[in-house]
């Protein structure tokens, strides 16, 4: 006699009903596997993304809200309360989107012991044109050596320098989309038209790849004293400054101090994305639903299982009950059926997980899509695999308890006396 | 005999409700001693297994008092009436109720295992001395459902028998075997009565398995006559 005879009793229930046992154990295995797989994707997927976003996004960025409903000049006169001022077609005028003193801002900024690096910015539509092709797409004027601390440009150079940049006055480096849809290589000539109509004839420098498909088809970088050219303005004209913090968790907080600090608009990385952090919500909501439905149809295969074998070992139930064992221990057999059911379904589902990740994340995708990357990233954190079977074991251990409570509650004489 | 009573009812009721109110029992007051060896007869629907099934704690649903060893049964928990059927009853039923997949020795083993009085090889060892009392010491490791009827019948009052018991209860021990075998199972009981002082009671139509016990109990419409 084995030592405990409620497991044996509960090993001989499962071992008597093989195919069925294996079924409801494939259908947590399967629930577990997918959710490894389709949870590890998703993080993985949105771990790369964050990545890629916080590598081209900056941490803070200043700017000048221009557009911004403000009180009319006849608000600011008329202030009795029994009237009613109404100004239609209202427009700022006189006012420029450039940051005031913004160099000067910046040097402040670069003393602060909190940021890592301080970029201006001026941005601008423009349209590239290489002979009869034209593409519209938007010029990036910037300090290269600045923005190369916050973004790390070199490091997505496909062909030539960023240093050039500097080097050559009227340098310019493509996106790769750019250039590709342009039909143009390194050291060709193209030429940029602002919206007021400037031209300016450029040498592309470099082809950079950033890995966010839409940048790449529409951004170049140029220096910033070009951008001013293009559009006409002064050399103290900046549009945004992007500040790159030591700890970027400090975002959101100091984006609030800069913003009341210089009185621009301060915004941190997680607001400057928030559609895509709110479509991540959504995305995970929508996987975690899929794997509980799995785990409930799971369930359902456990409960059916235990019914069965519940109505055939009726005479088994009844006889232990004669002889002394109680509910509790009828209960703690079928629940314990249920649960090495979840228990091994469980295992064989990290497992076959782990190994779809491995497979899938080892084929070659070359994705050109929201991001692009070659293979999909899977985050495989230990926290995945142990909320997985944790969460396996309760779904079968509420799919047991329903009918390990009826087999508890059988009738030994009314089982006796039937027969 | 001046042996104290193992079972004393006072004023006994038993009702069914379903399909109609039907009294089942009917003021029933019985004592069965220690080491006595008691049938109970009647007809078919006169109460004799309800009775068993009532003094037996399997049924609880009464009016009336059953003392039990001295303690009054309808005072107990369900779970505490199951420790005295663990402990002090042992069960013996028309259908042997064997657990198909076990073999013979971890059958009789399984009222042991949940005693926990004993350690494990001192109930394998007691369990074996059940088997050689009921001549099936060479069966102990065969699986229970390669056993012929007789064999199984046998092999289920080893396990009635495995704790040692003050009080035996059988429905129909014999009503599924052939004369040789039920006069047996006849001898068993009577050597356990002899041997151990073990209290017997058992429910039987066989008239002459009846005759041949210490006292015979006699239903008829849920009354004693």
């Amino acid at each position: 006699m084995k030592k405990n005879p409620l497991l044996k009793i509960a090993l001989t229930h499962l071992f008597s009903k093989k195919r069925q046992t294996i079924v409801a154990m494939l259908g947590v295995t399967f629930g577990i596997a997918i959710f490894i797989f389709q949870a590890g994707l998703m993080s993985g997927f949105q771990a790369f993304f964050i990545e890629e976003t916080v590598n081209t996004t900056a941490n803070i960025r200043i700017f000048n809200e221009a557009a911004k409903n403000r009180p009319s000049i006849l608000d600011k006169i008329n202030t009795q309360k029994d009237h009613w001022n109404i100004v239609q077609n209202q427009k700022p005028k006189d006012e420029q989107t450039k940051i005031k003193n913004g160099y000067q801002i910046i040097s402040i900024l670069e003393n602060d012991p909190r940021v890592a690096g301080v970029s201006p910015f001026l941005g601008s539509q423009a349209i590239f044109k290489v002979g009869i092709a034209q593409i519209a797409g938007r010029v990036s004027g910037v300090d290269i050596v600045k923005e190369n601390i916050l973004f790390n440009v070199s490091k997505n150079m496909r062909q030539g320098d960023i240093t050039k940049l500097e080097t050559i006055p009227n340098g310019i480096i493509l996106g790769d989309g750019l250039a590709d849809l342009l039909g143009a290589k390194i050291n060709d000539n193209i030429s940029v038209v602002s919206p007021l109509g400037v031209n300016l004839d450029m040498k592309i420098v470099g082809i950079n790849h950033s890995g966010l498909t839409d940048v790449d088809k529409s951004r170049a970088y140029i220096n910033i004293r070009n951008a001013q050219k293009l559009l006409q303005v002064d050399g103290s004209y900046i549009t945004d400054i992007n500040i790159k913090l030591k700890d970027f968790s400090l975002s959101e907080e100091l984006a609030k101090f800069y913003n009341s600090k210089f009185g621009f608009r301060s915004v941190d990385w997680k607001e400057a994305n928030a559609s895509v952090f709110s479509v991540f919500k959504i995305q995970n909501m929508v996987t975690y639903l899929i794997i509980v439905s799995i785990l409930v149809v799971s369930g359902f295969g456990i409960f059916n299982i235990l019914m069965m074998i519940i109505y055939e070992k009726m005479p088994d139930i009844a006889i232990l009950k004669a002889i002394g064992y109680k509910d509790r221990d009828i209960k703690i057999i079928f629940l314990t059926e249920s649960l090495i059911i979840g228990t091994f379904g469980g295992l064989l589902g990290l497992l076959v997980g782990f190994l779809m990740q491995k497979i899938v994340g080892n084929i070659r995708m070359d994705i050109k899509g929201f991001v692009s990357m070659e293979y999909l990233h899977f985050n495989s954190t230990p926290g995945f695999y142990l909320f997985a079977f944790v969460f396996g074991l309760i779904t079968t251990a509420v799919a047991g308890y329903m009918p390990a409570r009826k087999a508890a509650k059988v009738d030994a004489i009314d089982i006796i006396r039937s027969k | 005999m001046s042996t104290p009573a193992i079972i004393k009812t006072k004023d006994l009721d038993k009702y069914f409700h379903d399909p109609v109110e039907f009294q089942a029992l009917k003021n029933i007051n019985i004592q069965i001693d220690q080491g006595e060896f008691v049938s109970i007869v009647g007809s078919s629907g006169s109460g004799k297994s309800t009775l068993l099934y009532v003094l037996s704690t399997l049924d609880t649903d009464y009016t009336g008092h059953i003392y039990f060893d001295g303690d009054d049964l309808s005072l107990k928990s369900k779970n505490e009436l199951a420790e005295i059927r663990n402990q002090k009853i042992g069960f013996v039923f028309q259908f042997h109720y064997l657990l198909p997949e076990f073999t013979v020795l971890e059958n009789i083993c399984l009222p042991a295992a949940k005693l926990a009085k004993y350690k494990e090889e001192e109930y394998i060892e007691r369990a074996y001395q059940k088997l050689d009392l009921l001549g099936l010491r060479d069966q102990a490791l065969k699986k229970a459902n390669k056993l012929s009827g007789g064999q199984q019948q046998r092999v289920a009052i080893a396990r009635a028998l495995i704790n040692d018991p003050k009080i035996i209860f059988c429905d129909e021990p014999t009503g599924n075997l052939d004369s040789k075998n039920s006069q047996n199972v006849f001898e068993i009981f009577k050597e356990l009565k002899e041997k151990f002082n073990q209290s017997i009671v058992v429910v039987t139509h066989d008239n002459e398995f009846a005759m041949k016990t210490d006292r015979i109990i006699t239903l008829r419409d849920g009354e004693v006559i």
